[in-house]
């Protein structure tokens, strides 16, 4: 028989080849679905087509991810081990080499869990590296892209600067070439359509609705203006002098290794600028030429070129492609020098705007991000519809996509959209920033994933969208902007969330409330700007009240961010906008003579080494354009106020209030910070007895994977009844439930800084949820279930006491019955500045991803500079350069339980329940740990005192694992591991969630209840220093963000110190079980990434089912 | 077509220096460039010159044409508006002839018996219309031709039916807009400074100069000689030979090597580099 989902991919029958692959194998068995697997395999080897190689490959990684495990789960198949050389054939990127060695281990011993995430991650990753390339390929093979790949040498540079740059007036003076550029906004991308991987497979479908504006900060700006451009000036210095007045940087650039340096500092924007536009050609990295030659052959000798970036004041994460259309601005500005574009001046050309977009997706890739290919919208003028374009045979294109990777571009005339349907939007439509800046990248994977695989439900979202967007163009056309309102909601709240449901978020939610609450009719409608809400936005309103909106929607932002700063991540505070559309596109002029300035930050940048020197010294020209600017600030009211600002940049003030550092003294103080403890543990790590290398167990350390017999299995026990056992334990009021809440959701939002368990992360039950509410909706279920209020304890962190216990207050414990305890945590440390040693172990001896080529370059680039940070500031000194709260670390979960007696919550809990027995300590993201009755029954049968939770193994379930360690099972932390393979040799992944016998616990501490009760601080504070000294002390480098200007954040890794719960198993004295749990109960969410699969996979029904959300 | 006529332009600014200057010739004659170009220029079988120069150089250039000086008419350029202007300013003494065109700042060596012009004239006489010669170049060289775009019409002879002319265009544009299958990528086919023209291409330039007149921007002869292929046939010749352009940095002395080393003193030449070679300290 045939293969029935080969058809999906390549029937000649459009109708087929959209249908699910869901819908399609709902009936298969497991065998029936694992040689569709060999045959897609074959298939996509042999496929001629990209696409249908790429879906074919998404189909695999579909179907072992949510498919296969389903089918074999309950076969004994569930567990299994993962080959550590296939692991990292995927690390290093040799996707096919992995592939097969998980196939073979598929073949050898059969289908497991662990084998199908493995190769779902293995196909997942090699779909996206395929379509990468072929993107890749498109942007090379683009014509007046070509030839810049082909030169190698400075003397067959064939690029001359035009000799109108090139004259100096009597002063030295060369003209300044500006290009200033609007940013673009999207009314609709027709859910995403602009993915490029879309585009190129369904060029029909991929239209965007697009304009061009100018922007200006509401009550700051006297009007808005093109918010990004591109300055440009001869120098008569060989150098490429490159300067970000929007991030505050400047470098002189000598040599052609740094221009292709991009992560070496901020200016990685102008070097992809001033490669893609050819005048340092991406053909010539590597050539060991000399950038002074190349300068002089476009040039003449001696000369060199200055190129300023400048943003208007526009954050980050504003969904308005600031940064694609400043990289198109430079691009356009260096390509009008050099003669690549007909006029040096005013707009471009149609041919050449579309020429300054490839080069923008040139200097994209080059630079290792990747936008979207509508995000080069400023360039054009007006309003515009882009739309995919199907291949034909003289496009490199086809054969292999059916799509152009160019879209083509339909200006909209003032016949086709008047004047005062122009005006009618802009006078209706309030532009914001909301102060988030997340990464969408996570999103465009999930909307092609959804695409290629043709999700039933995603599918028809998608064409419904396409429908939005005729709907929002007519009603345009029509000057109906409350239509258009009305449209963009509905496109919102159906094709967008339908498709990603992550595209909005809690915050964003209670924006359009409140505003729909306080302009009831005459708000028209929310708009979505870009990949996801939270940043930039639009609310449609009537236009006799777009005023009181702007002013109100600042109040009404600020107030919601500030009552949810804990919980979500914001990079600033939020703006609102006045915006204008821009019927120009990218225009260029040039200033000459008195008016050849630089923009304002220019000066504020440069001007204070100037003015530090002796005027004597100073070249003619320089004094001369200093004289000018001076003479510009007497005269020109846009520069009013300069001379005040240079004059804090020359001499900076102190710093207001006594600043950073007494805060975060204070906050060591109030924290239990050990300052002999951290003075021994700084020495010890400078002088190398503890560091990442050190935190292993011996090589000679014999661990194996434990035998069936160390474990106990959930449902096998015939003989007993545990589930009675917990039953009535539950219901006699012996167990509490304790919480994790003392984390910084690190991993979850790279570093920002939020309380993990006050982020709204997911609809569940129809509401956004809090990791907090989903955990308390199960305590109330089991309290409800056994009659009995269960006890819920948080404990919490310096990072996480006040939000969490403010937020709590506020929510009125969200309805909770039973009591709702904070254990406050009483350890605190202060973060270190990393040895070089330690980084370098990290990244350089320990397995890593590789990235895809350019990536790689970028990433390499930044860890150079990160270990010249290093040892600049101090390697193994505090780490004080930053928010306070962000310098300090918690010490390690070790420490949670302990610390309850150290508080007096356990004493407290003790005196009101003297019954308490048991405990269930989980972290935060484990959503599905509930006190299930038959574990806890298992527990309390095996008589242990702690009862550890694991589950089998996958792919990303990294970080040590229950082994026999010289014959004894125990859990090992992954940073102990004394070799990277061995974890894959472990069966079983631990949860972290355990089972505490409060007497055997207390027992191991040399403690009785008695001791706890009467709260004996010495006593008690002397029995956990005891326990602790007999478990490791690890390093482990954290990465910390640190924000700046304007919404930008910069990554540190930090060293900090932590003690692991887990290592109590090593200990003799501490009777320890384990027991196999089933993966949706162990399932971590650590990533926001993981939410869809999460969703998809019916891990999210799993937990709605534990919970009652009351009421 | 009968081609008796030929136009030489040497009335560029850097250009009015280089026809006077002395080569030796492949006969191990020393002449002036001027009088090789005219060698070159007759053995296509032209019968009268016009050598176009700026005025008050008549004196010098018919004391470098030597014993060619009496076949030679000189025509002043009044204004220096550029190279089509130059040709224009002959159009009284091609009147509706069709004439080889040269510039006077480049050689011309020939690969086979044939000099260059005369393979040009020869193919223009077949193919009755206008030609010019060109010569497969590498992008990097762009800056210093014009360059054409257009189909293979006959493989053998290597010769093209013109459809886009750009002058010194950017890589980047010529990429975009030139399109001839068979060459190497990275390759173009650029003028090589010798053309045949019809009595056209002065019609096309007349009406350029009037559209022009009052404004700043100079007409090219790329552009007379775009609008020639929209109104005629005219196509592009790869030669046996290869041009040296005597007016970039050594292209004097890279000249002279050429023709030396093509002639009866090939030995001697060489065995003077050799010696150069072998006795110069090495360059650091």
């Amino acid at each position: 028989m045939g293969s029935v989902l080969i058809p999906l991919i390549n029937s000649p029958d459009g109708a087929v080849r959209d249908l699910s692959l869901d819908g399609r194998i709902a009936g298969l068995s497991a065998a029936e679905l694992i040689a569709e697997c060999d045959a897609l395999d074959v298939f996509r080897r042999t496929a001629p087509n990209l696409y249908e190689r790429v879906r074919a490959l998404f189909f695999l990684a579909s179907i072992h991810r949510y498919h296969l495990p389903e089918r074999i789960a309950g076969d004994g198949s569930a567990s299994g081990l993962i080959p550590f050389h296939g692991f990292e054939h995927l690390l290093a990127r040799r996707f096919e080499e992995a592939i097969e060695v998980f196939l073979e281990k598929q073949r050898n011993d059969g289908p497991s869990d662990a084998i199908c995430s493995a190769l779902s991650a293995a196909y997942h990753r090699l779909a996206f590296q395929t379509l990468a390339d072929q993107v890749r390929r498109s942007v090379r093979t683009v014509r007046g892209n070509q030839w810049m790949f082909r030169m190698g040498h400075p003397k067959d540079q064939p690029l001359r600067f035009r000799s109108e740059l090139l004259s100096q007036d009597a002063a030295g003076t060369y003209p300044i070439l500006r290009e200033r550029t609007p940013v673009r906004m999207d009314l609709t991308h027709s859910a995403w359509s602009d993915i490029f991987f879309l585009g190129m497979d369904f060029p029909e479908g991929a239209k965007v609705l697009n304009i061009s504006v100018d922007l200006g900060v509401h009550k700051r700006d006297a009007e808005p203006q093109p918010p990004v451009s591109g300055w440009l000036r001869v120098i008569d210095r060989p150098v490429l002098r490159l300067v970000s007045v929007d991030l505050g940087a400047a470098a002189e650039i000598e040599s052609l290794g740094e221009v292709f340096d991009f992560a070496k500092d901020y200016l990685g924007l102008l070097k992809a600028a001033v490669i893609a536009s050819g005048v340092v050609p991406p053909g010539i990295e590597g050539s060991g030429q000399s950038l002074g030659d190349l300068l002089a052959q476009m040039l003449g000798p001696g000369r060199g070129i200055e190129l300023v970036s400048s943003v208007n004041d526009i954050p980050k994460g504003s969904r308005l492609a600031v940064s694609t259309n400043l990289l198109a601005a430079l691009i356009a500005v260096l390509m009008r020098a050099t003669g690549q574009a007909e006029s040096l001046t005013g707009p471009l050309r149609e041919s050449e705007r579309r020429l300054v977009l490839a080069r923008a997706l040139l200097g994209e890739w080059i630079g290792g991000s990747g936008g979207g290919w509508q995000d080069s919208g400023g360039v054009w003028p007006g309003i515009k519809l882009i739309e995919g374009v199907a291949a034909c045979d003289t496009d490199p294109e086809f054969g292999i996509s059916r799509g152009r990777l160019m879209p083509k571009h339909h200006v909209f005339s003032r016949d086709e959209i008047p004047d005062s349907a122009r005006r009618a939007l802009q006078d209706s439509l309030v532009v914001v920033h909301g102060g988030m800046a997340q990464n969408v990248g996570p999103i465009l994977e999930m909307v092609t994933e959804k695409y290629l695989l043709r999700s039933a439900a995603e599918w028809i979202g998608r064409k419904e969208a396409l429908g939005f967007l005729d709907g929002i163009i007519d009603a345009l056309k029509a000057g109906d902007i409350r239509t258009v309102g009305r449209l963009t909601t509905e496109n919102f709240r159906g094709p967008i969330q339908t498709i990603i449901p992550w595209a909005t978020n809690f915050y964003t939610e209670r924006l359009i409330e409140q505003v729909k609450e306080e302009f009831a009719d005459d708000f028209w409608g929310f708009w979505m700007l870009g990949g996801m809400s939270g940043g930039g936005m639009g609310f449609i309103v009537a236009p006799h009240r777009k005023a009181e909106l702007q002013d109100r929607l600042q109040a009404i932002m600020s107030q919601t961010k500030k009552a949810l700063s804990d919980s979500l991540p914001f990079a600033m505070e939020p703006v609102v906008y006045d915006f204008r559309i821009n019927e120009n596109g990218t225009f260029a002029d040039i200033l000459n003579g008195d008016g050849a300035l630089m923009p304002k930050g220019y000066y504020l940048l440069l001007a204070p080494q100037l003015l530090r020197r002796d005027p004597k010294d100073l070249p003619v020209h320089i004094r001369a354009e200093l004289d000018r600017f001076a003479s510009a600030c007497r005269t020109k009211p846009e520069l009013r106020g300069v001379v005040q600002e240079l004059f804090d940049s020359l001499l900076p003030r102190s710093k207001s209030g006594g600043g950073g550092s007494e805060s975060l003294d204070e906050l060591l103080t109030e924290n239990g910070f050990d300052p002999e403890a951290h003075t021994s543990i700084r020495a010890d790590m400078k002088a190398g007895r503890i560091g990442l290398a050190q935190n292993r167990l011996p090589a000679n350390t014999v661990i194996e994977d434990v035998k069936p017999a160390d474990v106990l299995m959930v449902g096998s026990v015939a003989k007993s009844d545990p589930i009675r056992a917990g039953q009535a334990s539950l219901a006699a009021g012996e167990v509490a439930v304790v919480t994790l809440a003392a984390g910084a959701a690190s991993r979850w939002t790279q570093g920002a800084g939020v309380v993990k368990s006050l982020h709204p992360f997911c609809k569940l039950g129809g509401r956004h949820r809090t990791f907090l509410e989903v955990h308390l909706a199960k305590s109330r279920r089991t309290s409800r279930l056994a009659g009995a209020a269960v006890p819920h304890i948080f404990t919490t962190s310096y990072l996480t006491h006040a939000p969490l216990s403010r937020f709590l207050a506020e929510a009125r414990n969200y309805g909770y019955e039973g009591p709702v305890v904070f254990s406050k945590g009483k350890s605190v440390g202060l973060r270190l500045v990393p040895t070089a040693r330690d980084l370098r172990f990290a990244w350089e001896e320990m397995p890593q991803q590789t990235l895809d080529e350019q990536q790689q370059k970028v990433r390499d680039s930044l860890r150079a500079a990160l270990i010249r940070w290093a040892e600049a500031t101090g390697e193994a000194t505090d780490y004080r350069d930053n928010l306070p709260l962000q310098c300090l670390h918690p010490v390690g979960h070790f420490y949670e339980l302990p610390n309850m007696l150290r508080n007096g919550t356990l004493a407290a809990l003790l005196r009101e329940r003297s019954q308490l027995r048991t405990l269930m300590m989980h972290n935060i993201d484990t959503t599905g740990a509930n006190l299930d009755p038959e574990i806890l029954g298992l527990h309390l049968e095996s008589r242990a005192t702690l009862s550890f939770e694991v589950i089998t193994r996958r792919l990303d379930d990294r970080g040590g694992g229950l082994a026999r360690v010289d014959g004894r099972p125990r859990l090992v932390e992954g940073l102990a591991m004394p070799r990277e393979e061995l974890e894959f040799d472990l069966t079983y992944y631990n949860t972290m969630t355990t089972w505490i016998d409060v007497d055997g616990f207390l027992r191991a501490l040399g403690l009785t209840r008695q001791d706890v009760i009467a709260g004996d601080d010495a006593k008690i504070t002397a029995a956990i220093r005891a326990l602790a000294a007999k478990v490791p002390t690890y390093i482990t480098l954290k990465d910390v963000k640190k924000r700046w200007g304007h919404g930008q954040e910069d990554v540190f890794p930090v060293a900090q110190f932590e003690k692991l719960w887990s290592d109590l198993t090593a200990l003799p004295e501490i009777e320890s079980r384990f027991i196999v749990v089933p993966r949706q109960r162990g399932q971590q969410l650590k990533e926001q990434a993981q939410l869809d699969g999460w969703l998809r996979d019916g891990s999210a029904r799993y937990v709605e089912e534990l919970c009652d959300f009351g009421g | 077509m009968e081609i008796r006529k030929a136009v030489i332009t040497a009335a560029g600014k850097s250009q009015r220096q280089l026809p006077l200057q002395s080569l030796v010739d492949r006969d191990g004659q020393t002449k002036s460039a001027l009088s090789i170009i005219i060698e070159e220029v007759l053995r296509a079988g032209i019968e009268s010159i016009a050598v176009v120069i700026s005025p008050g150089d008549s004196g010098a250039f018919r004391s470098a044409a030597g014993e060619h000086a009496s076949r030679l008419t000189f025509i002043e350029q009044q204004r220096p508006l550029g190279y089509a202007h130059a040709i224009h300013s002959a159009a009284e003494f091609t009147g509706n002839d069709a004439f080889l065109l040269l510039v006077g700042d480049h050689l011309y060596l020939s690969h086979t018996g044939q000099g260059c012009a005369a393979q040009l004239v020869a193919l223009a006489r077949a193919e009755k219309c206008a030609i010019s010669a060109v010569q497969s170049t590498h992008e990097s060289q762009l800056a210093y031709y014009g360059a054409v775009g257009g189909r293979l019409v006959d493989a053998t002879r290597r010769l093209y039916q013109v459809d886009t002319v750009l002058e010194k265009p950017t890589p980047t544009e010529a990429e975009q807009k030139i399109d001839v299958p068979g060459l190497r990528a990275g390759y173009y086919l650029c003028f090589f400074g010798m053309h045949v023209l019809t009595p056209g291409v002065h019609r096309v330039l007349a009406s350029l100069f009037k559209e022009n007149a009052g404004r700043e921007t100079t007409v090219h002869l790329r552009a007379a000689l775009a609008k020639l292929a929209e109104s005629e046939r005219y196509l592009a010749a790869e030669l046996d030979g290869r041009r040296y352009d005597f007016g970039v940095k050594y292209g004097l002395l890279t000249a002279q090597f050429a023709l030396a080393l093509a002639g009866k003193d090939r030995d001697e030449v060489l065995r003077g580099m050799v010696e150069l070679l072998a006795t110069n300290p090495t360059r650091h």
